[in-house]
Order: structure tokens, then sequence, then C-alpha cells
């Protein structure tokens, strides 16, 4: 067994549905409101060595995308812990909260330096993401005048090109214009199958998860269905799932 | 958790300072006056406070342009902050929801934007003490330790509006009224001490941190005289509690922020 990577331990995460508390709401509705909580992910534990590539599976809303922002660091356990064995890690998402007034190039920066790359770090690659965009003169110009395809390019090449030694991913991307589509999907293949870098991924696309991982994780309802490798897995999630 | 502030803010001051820049930029790009607003606006509003309150109410004061541009200064700075830093979780939904930072990162940047537009009224602030004559004495050092005191307290406040805030959707309501009753106690366009004689004043002045620094600031520019080092004293330590004690609630509370908002 190699060097594990990525321990996660009976994590549980609950949603409270009264999402926040009002001044105006509770002076008007004096009695106590009723608080629904929802559990979304209901001990689940797994380890994951380093450069081995796992699949979560599980219909919608069955707490995959929270347990990934969960093992990003984004939301709290409830209980639990994520182990990430001083790894540096991201959540390959679309667009760090671009500055519409500032140009690619520094939104390249402040995003660069949010996912906790150095200045330098940064430079070095800027003008790989630059290449990579295809935004050409576009690049020096304030991000409001981007078309949403320019848009989801850029936000695309800065999270693809500052990689990290852990990737998660939300579905495998792939954006832009049909040429720009094939380009991010091999990039995004060349990632997860870079033999340093542990990745998980979530997906709906059963070709994806069969031809890209080694391991399923299948959970329903917050609760771990099966773990183990997809020959194992996958037939009996689908048996399930149709 | 002193060992974790600092690695953070270490680690995320080049991402601060860059951020706060680019605010300011972004804030100049969308008008057509751009950066002349930062010095029009507070202009504008000590003109109209002297008129109203110089001219029509007679209540005049030594240096008086110079006066009120000092309290305005101040003042726009602690206002600022607050409204800012209740809203701030929400208004940076987009980037919270994506990558983990530490949550007072967001009020660094804004005191780094507030603070530069502050640097602005204090200049206009030199110009009003050149052109009204006001003799400049070695106090004008002590405006340093003031102002440090007053930038701890309004960032331990808005550390804890910042918590407040994300739990309590409609804080914000409450803020802006306690905020307007503050600033008539406050004394940004009349001084307290003169007008509210006795210990009712020396209250008004000593318990508001914010009165307090507005009020000592011009003693130190205009008057040549020393603040009450005491109550500096005393309000340093409480600030400085107060910024330990919101960086702690953060520290313990933020990766529970996203779940609520």
């Amino acid at each position: 067994m190699g060097e594990i990577a990525l321990e996660v331990k009976d994590l549980y995460i609950t949603y409270n549905c009264m999402k926040n508390y009002s001044i105006k709401k509770s002076l008007l509705r004096l009695k106590k409101v009723e608080k629904n909580r929802i559990e979304a992910v209901k001990g689940v534990s797994f380890s994951l060595e380093k450069g081995k590539i796992l699949g979560i599976v599980g219909k919608n809303g069955s707490g995959k995308s929270t347990m990934l922002k969960s093992i990003a660091g984004i939301f709290a356990p409830d209980s639990g812990t994520v182990d990430l064995h001083g790894n540096t890690i991201s959540l390959m998402s679309i667009g760090v909260g671009f500055s519409n007034e500032l140009t690619g190039r520094e939104n390249i920066a402040l995003s660069g330096m949010l996912l906790g790359f150095s200045a330098e770090q940064i430079k070095d690659k800027t003008e790989e993401i630059i290449r990579f965009s295809e935004l050409g003169k576009f690049i020096d110009m304030p991000v409001r005048t981007y078309s949403s395809g320019m848009h989801s390019k850029l936000a695309f090449s800065i999270t693809a090109i500052l990689e990290t030694d852990i990737m998660l991913i939300d579905e495998v991307l792939s954006v832009g214009d049909a040429k720009f589509k094939k380009k991010s999907l091999n990039k995004m293949k060349e990632l997860i199958s870079d033999t340093n870098r542990t990745v998980v991924i979530v997906s709906h696309s059963m070709d994806t998860l069969k031809k890209l991982c080694d391991t399923i994780l299948w959970i329903n309802d917050g609760e771990m269905m099966m773990y183990g490798s997809i020959e194992d897995v996958l037939p009996k999630y689908e048996e399930f799932m149709s | 958790m002193l060992k974790r502030f600092i690695r953070d803010l270490k680690k995320y001051l080049a991402y601060s300072g860059k951020a706060a820049k680019a605010q300011l930029k972004s804030e100049v790009a969308s008008s057509y006056l751009n950066w002349i607003w930062w010095i029009l606006e507070p202009v504008c509003f000590t003109f109209i406070y002297y008129l109203v309150f110089g001219v029509l109410f007679h209540l005049k004061e030594e240096y008086m342009i110079a006066f009120i541009v000092i309290g305005v200064s101040l003042w726009d700075f602690f206002n600022r902050m607050m409204k800012n830093s209740v809203r701030i979780i929400r208004a940076n939904k987009s980037i919270i929801s994506k990558v983990y930072l530490p949550k007072y990162i967001l009020l660094v940047v804004r005191l780094g934007v507030n603070g530069f537009k502050m640097a602005i009224t204090f200049v206009i602030a030199i110009a009003a003490m050149i052109i009204l004559g006001v003799p400049v004495t070695w106090h004008v050092f002590m405006a340093v330790p003031v102002l440090i005191v007053f930038i701890l307290f309004t960032f331990g406040i808005s550390c804890l509006l910042l918590h407040f805030g994300v739990f309590v959707a409609d804080l914000h309501n409450i803020v802006d009224i306690v905020l307007k009753m503050v600033f008539y106690v406050t004394g940004v366009f009349y001084s307290i001490g003169r007008r509210i004689p006795g210990p009712a004043g020396n209250w008004l002045i000593n318990a508001n941190p914010v009165a307090y620094s507005i009020n000592a600031m011009r003693s130190v520019l205009l008057y040549g005289k020393m603040p009450n080092l005491l109550v500096l004293l005393i309000h340093f330590v409480i600030s400085l509690g107060l910024c330990i004690l919101g960086i702690y609630i953060i520290y313990k509370n933020e990766n529970g922020y996203v779940k609520s908002i």
C-alpha cells in the first residue's frame, strides 16, 4: 500500500434549514421557529492513496458536493475529521469571484492568491494561463467586457494551470466553444491522470468514471452504500438507479 | 490562536493589499469623475456641516473647517467599516463558497480601502490647517498612537459585526440606526467638551472611543494639547480585547458561515 494522501473519518455534516435569524421576524412571530435540520452527510469514511483517483456517485442531493466542500475546508463538518497529510488542496470551480472592473491579468493574480499561491508562483504561471485561455488581447481588458464563454475560459485556465496536490472536481468540466471544450477536457484528463496527483471526482457520467477512476464511493442520502473498485460498485449502482 | 493569526495574516497580507487596490480601482472605473469623488465628498460634507452648524446655528469653533474635516475623516472611516462589515460575508459569497480564507481577511481588505480614503481626507485636513495657519507643535506626533487605537477599536467591532451579521439577517438595519445615533453624540461637527460641559460631556467623550479619538485628534493637531493618556491606554486595552475576542469568534465559527447564507 502506498502513501495515504487523504483520509476522511466518520464525516457528519448537517444543515440548518432555518437559515438565519431575523430580528423583525422574531418580533412578529414570538413563538419559537422550528429548527429543521437536514443531515447531508452521515458518517462517511474513506482513505485514498497518493496518485489514486476516486469517483463519487450518488443521486442528486445525496450530499456529494457538500462532502467535497467539506474536504476542501470550506465547510466545517459537524463531526469527524478530514486529514490531508500536508497536501495542498483545491476545489475546481468556475470563477473565484472575478472583479468585473479589473483586467483579466489582474484577476489571475487575485484568484491565484485566493487559491493560496504566492505572487512569484503566479507570475511564473501567468503567461501559461493566458496562452491556455486563448484570450489574446482581451486579457488586458476589464472582465466585464468578456463574453460568458471568455469568462469561463479564463476561469478554467486559472484553476487548471495552478495545480495542487489534491484536486476535487465537481463534474468534469468542459467549457467554451467546441474547440476549447475538447482542449479543456484533454487538460482535465492530463491533470487527473498525473500519477503524483490525488483526485476526487463527482460525476454522473458512467463513461467518465469508467475511463478515469480507480475506486468508487457510492453514497445515498448521505450514507455510505459501497466503497470499492469500479467493477464491484458501478454495476450495483447502475442496478440501483434503474 | 495568536500563532495561527500571525501565520494567516502573513499568508494573506499580499492578497489583502492587492484586493484593496483592486476594489479602489474598480470603484473609480465605474464613474466619470473617478478619484475626484474621494476628495469632493469629504469637502462637500465639511461645507454642509460648516454652513448648517457653524453659520446657521453659530456653533463656531477655532479653525472650524479643519476641525470639521478631522471629524469627518475619522467618522467616515468608522461608519464605512461598520456598514461594510455587517454585510461582508454576504457580499463576498462568491469567494467564500469556493475557497477557504480566514474571514477577517475580508475586513483587512476593507481596512485598506477605507484607510486609503481616510488618508485622502487627512491630506485635505493638512491643507486646511496650512491655509488657516494652524501652528504646528510637537503634539502632532501623538496623532499616531491615537490613530492606532482608533483603527484597532474599529477592527474589533467590525469582527463582531461580521460574525453576527451572518446569523442575524436584518442586523444592518439596526446598525444603520445605531450609527445615526452615535453620529450625533460623537461631535463630528461640534465640540462635545464645549457644548455639553461638565461630567456628562466628559462621559460622552471618554466612554465613546470614536468621540474620544476625534477629540484627541483635534487636540493634538489643532490646539497643541495632550489627550488624556490614561483614557487612551484604557481604550487601547479594550480595543485589543475586542480584536482578540472577534478573531477568536471568527476562527471558531467561520466554517459554518457558508452554510448559513
